[in-house]
């Protein structure tokens, strides 16, 4: 997996590509976010448009990541989650703990 | 209607063989008529059983062997996934409250959750000194 952040005024979004495993993946995401808390960037939109798998593994990595968001007195939302995705946190009911949006544009803002 | 076959892969425990297994038994699932949200159901199973292997049965020893064993029947599939590791006790495992775990900020746990979700069915057998997980789904 790979991921791309893009500040906006009230958020950042973390466009994930690709197979979404956690792994070296979560490391370096906890770095990012570190990074985004150091600097008093407290919420965070992640994009899910362009993943193409996720197992347990990664939706552990996603929930670490809202840990950490949530504890630093922040929040993190996801967007565009596919059929697929939305289907694995339906299963592990992981749709309630996660506000989740259709679209990036709502996600963002639903932080103004 | 397709006549039973048997397609095997075997390969090293390791994770950068994932997408290889992954992709073997999605292949023979299209190939005997499983639509694409079926597929994607076994793709997941697959993973979360061979990183299983990976991780519990042999501790990431990536010189261990894992076989994957595809068997197909008119309405069927079913995928037997070996290894000759630790064994798996399922009759010490409780379904995980997800919610709970996350309260507690405990990670696993949560991959035999899905497989058992995502397929039909699902058996733990010991042949041997082998131990074997069979996903079963229905067309």
């Amino acid at each position: 997996m790979s991921f791309k952040a893009t500040e906006r005024w009230n958020c950042v979004v973390i466009e994930f590509n690709g197979n979404v495993m956690g792994g070296p993946d979560a490391v370096a995401l906890n770095e990012k976010l570190h990074e985004l808390i150091d600097g008093g960037k407290k919420n965070v939109v992640v994009d899910l448009s362009k993943v193409k798998f996720m197992n347990s593994s990664g939706l552990g990595m996603l929930i670490g990541a809202l840990t950490t968001m949530r504890n630093a007195g922040g929040d993190l939302r996801i967007a565009n989650a596919t059929d697929k995705i939305e289907s694995l946190l339906i299963i592990t009911k992981l749709i309630t703990v996660f506000q989740h949006f259709k679209s990036l544009d709502d996600a963002v803002k639903s932080f103004e | 209607m397709s006549k039973p076959k048997t397609h095997t892969l075997r390969v090293h425990a390791t994770t950068a063989n994932i997408a290889a297994v992954r992709d073997f038994v999605a292949s023979h699932a299209e190939a005997h008529g499983f639509n694409t949200e079926d597929i994607d159901r076994i793709r997941l199973a697959v993973d979360e059983a061979y990183t299983n292997v990976i991780k519990h049965a042999y501790d990431f020893d990536e010189s261990q062997w894992v076989s994957i064993e595809v068997k197909t029947d008119p309405r069927t599939i079913h995928v037997v996934i070996s290894d000759s590791g630790r064994s798996f006790n399922p009759d010490g495992y409780q379904e995980p409250n997800i919610e709970e775990r996350i309260k507690m900020r405990k990670r696993g746990g949560v991959g035999v959750f899905l497989i058992h979700k995502l397929m039909d069915e699902v058996e733990y057998r010991k042949q041997g000194s082998l131990n074997e997980i069979v996903l079963t789904k229905h067309l």
